[in-house]
């Protein structure tokens, strides 16, 4: 689920950025560092869009960086339990696939898939259904549900399942 | 105490009958003959154990007739499974003796170790007792993982596949797929031992039924369900009687060392060595919990009394325990000696006398008993005394026959007397005419063997010594 929410940050800014556009120096450091990050806490850190304040700076002793305590808003990205995510099959082998929603890793397990659907191994391992009309390979898109998610202080990782009405492939790349 | 120890015994034991039925001790790689089937033996020794205490594995052998080898093998069983606790300690003789008279304290109270000789021999004995607590929790514990397994097998979708490892053992959860992922091959493989990991399949109702068909699946789903309905009934005696046990004080026996000491002190309380203080008798009573209160009904009654005169008629000249004179005080210090004379004396002529020196034979015997005897008679004490003094006044200024009256007075303190004790008034009241002449003077007796007729007259006065006696035992 995508959030928009305030964070707050201290920033040092070396020296050499001093100057006239030290302001933009710092919002493009700011986003440099934080964009795609991942916190246990808030989820991934899609994008920042906007700064609400910028406090004042501290020259720090010996170094002559400057530290600015910045809030600002952002959008984060955290899965739950129960969400429905559509996302990208990265790999496929006997165990399960595993899945990609933006920067999210999902495992969906060979019992959380449909019984219908078996493991064809080969040069493209993939899960079809019997009659062939259903593929899930690499490249594919599914729809699944997480079921259970591990968060650590700086890594989501997620399990997902697409053994349930309307989960499943939603594009298939060698059709289309 | 009594009750709710009976509640947790009916726990243990339906727990036994419903979970350790079948157990069988033997390894699997030994082949069963229908000899070596000892299925149900789990159940007996845990029946046994409810009747118990700690208990020493050789007694508890010796009393179930089972060889040694095989009820530790059980009782090991049995403490993996949180059931038990068990102790071991290396003990001389002497020690197996304190042990021993723990166990008769707790028992009979009987106390049949002598402390005399000692052997420096040192032997391991191992004890073991019910550890009521845990098994609360671990039979709730385990219905909750049967319900929760059978739950979440039957909607399949929620449950998150495990991985374990044949070399080392390690179990995985689809969570650390991530990590486990190799770059060779597709396989997962442990972290720290790099074996293949193996999908965990401890499902029920998955390795019958072809994979796949939809029809299978449906199968399945009923099998599941039939079994989670079929526990639900099969077990309801069960959970009825955890609910039951929910609220109720769990029965603590402490450590070996603790429940012997306590044992022991207990019995020393009981057996009344004449310094023991009120406040000690009092506390020991609390700590013996096996001294139903039933018993000490029956006791009051005298009923059970009565059942041991026969048996206990050939020593009816024993001394009087120390524990009897302790309370006596100053008014019938004097008759005591003269009681043992003439119970001698009677004993053959009056078979009522002999009787109620029989009562106090069996008060001897029960120890246990003793406890709450000697409470009652400190209470007892105050009302009599007082009760006889008013007797000897009164005695002295009125007539026999207003003296008899304030004895049948039912609202006395007599009413508590025994069963026996009324028959015994019935036959005072009949030749009353001697008797209460003589019932003041009773404390000095030598005006007793001045009376021509001594026969009648010892008798008499020897009934109403034992009044006193008998008052002291209630």
């Amino acid at each position: 689920m995508f959030f928009h929410i305030v964070l707050e940050r201290n920033m040092q800014l070396h020296p050499r950025y001093f100057g006239r556009n030290l302001r933009d120096n710092l919002v493009s450091k700011l986003m440099k560092d934080v964009e795609g990050t991942c916190s246990g806490r808030h989820g991934f850190v899609v994008a920042v869009t906007g700064i609400e304040h910028i406090g004042k700076g501290l020259i720090r002793d010996g170094t002559g960086f400057v530290t600015f305590p910045i809030k600002y808003q952002c959008v984060v990205f955290r899965p739950f339990k129960g969400e429905i995510l559509e996302a990208f099959v990265t790999m496929v082998n006997k165990m399960g696939f595993f899945a990609e929603a933006g920067p999210v890793q999902i495992f969906v397990s060979n019992h959380l898939i449909p019984d219908d659907m078996e493991f064809q191994s080969g040069d493209m391992p993939n899960y079809t259904t019997s009659d062939g009309s259903v593929k899930i390979q690499k490249d594919s898109e599914v729809r699944l549900k997480i079921i259970g998610t591990r968060v650590d202080a700086t890594e989501i990782f997620c399990i997902g399942t697409i053994k349930d009405d309307f989960l499943g492939v939603i594009n298939d790349p060698t059709t289309a | 105490m009594a009750l709710t120890i009976e509640h947790f015994n009916k726990l243990v034991k339906l727990a036994a009958r419903a979970f350790y039925d079948d157990i069988t001790t033997k390894g699997d790689n030994q082949p069963k003959s229908s000899r070596s089937d000892n299925r149900g033996i789990a159940v007996v020794v845990l029946d046994a154990l409810t009747r118990r205490q700690w208990v020493r594995e050789e007694d508890l052998a010796k009393d179930l007739k089972l060889h040694t080898k095989q009820l530790r093998r059980t009782l090991r069983f049995f403490e993996e499974e949180k059931f038990i606790t068990r102790d071991h300690r290396k003990e001389t003789a002497k020690g197996a003796k304190m042990y021993s008279a723990a166990v008769a304290a707790t028992a009979d109270g009987t106390q049949t170790g002598k402390e005399g000789e000692e052997k420096v021999k040192l032997h391991t004995h191992s004890y073991c007792c019910l550890d009521y607590a845990q098994i609360y929790d671990v039979v709730r514990y385990r219905l909750h993982r049967m319900k929760k397994k059978l739950k979440d097998e039957l909607e399949n979708k929620n449950t998150i596949q495990e991985y374990i490892c044949p070399n080392c053992g390690k179990r995985y959860t689809a969570l650390d797929a991530l990590r486990l992922i190799s770059m060779e091959d597709e396989d997962f493989h442990c972290e720290s031992c790099n074996g293949r990991l193996e999908v965990e399949s401890d499902k029920l109702a998955t390795q019958e039924a072809g994979d796949g068909d939809d029809n299978a699946r449906r199968r399945r789903r009923e099998k599941l369900k039939d079994m989670l309905q079929k526990m639900e009934v099969q077990l309801k005696p069960l959970m009825d009687q955890l609910n039951r046990v929910k609220d109720l004080p769990v029965p603590e026996f402490g450590s070996l060392q603790a429940w012997e000491a306590r044992a022991t002190a207990a019995a020393r309380a009981a057996n009344g060595d004449g310094s023991a203080s009120d406040s000690k008798t009092s506390l020991g009573l609390g700590q013996l919990p096996y001294n139903g209160d039933t018993k000490v009904v029956v006791d009051f009654n005298g009923g059970e009394s009565k059942g041991e005169d026969i048996k206990s008629e050939a020593e009816t000249q024993k001394v009087l325990p120390p524990w009897m004179i302790r309370p006596g005080m100053n008014l019938t210090k004097e008759q005591r000696g003269e009681v043992k004379q003439e119970t001698k004396m009677d004993e053959a002529s009056t078979s009522t006398a002999a009787q109620y020196s029989d009562d106090k034979k069996s008060a001897v015997e029960n120890d246990d008993k003793k406890n709450i005897q000697d409470e009652f008679i400190k209470a007892y004490y105050a009302a009599l005394l007082k009760k006889q003094q008013e007797l000897e006044e009164a005695a002295k200024k009125q007539d026999d026959l207003s003296n008899s009256h304030t004895f049948d007075n039912p609202s006395s303190s007599a009413a508590n007397r025994q069963v026996g004790m009324k028959s015994k008034r019935a036959e005072d009241e009949e030749d009353d005419g001697t008797e209460w002449e003589e019932a003041p003077v009773a404390g000095n007796t030598s005006e007793n063997y001045k009376v021509s007729d001594l026969n009648v007259q010892a008798d008499d006065a020897a009934a109403d010594d034992e009044d006193d006696v008998d008052w002291e035992e209630n």
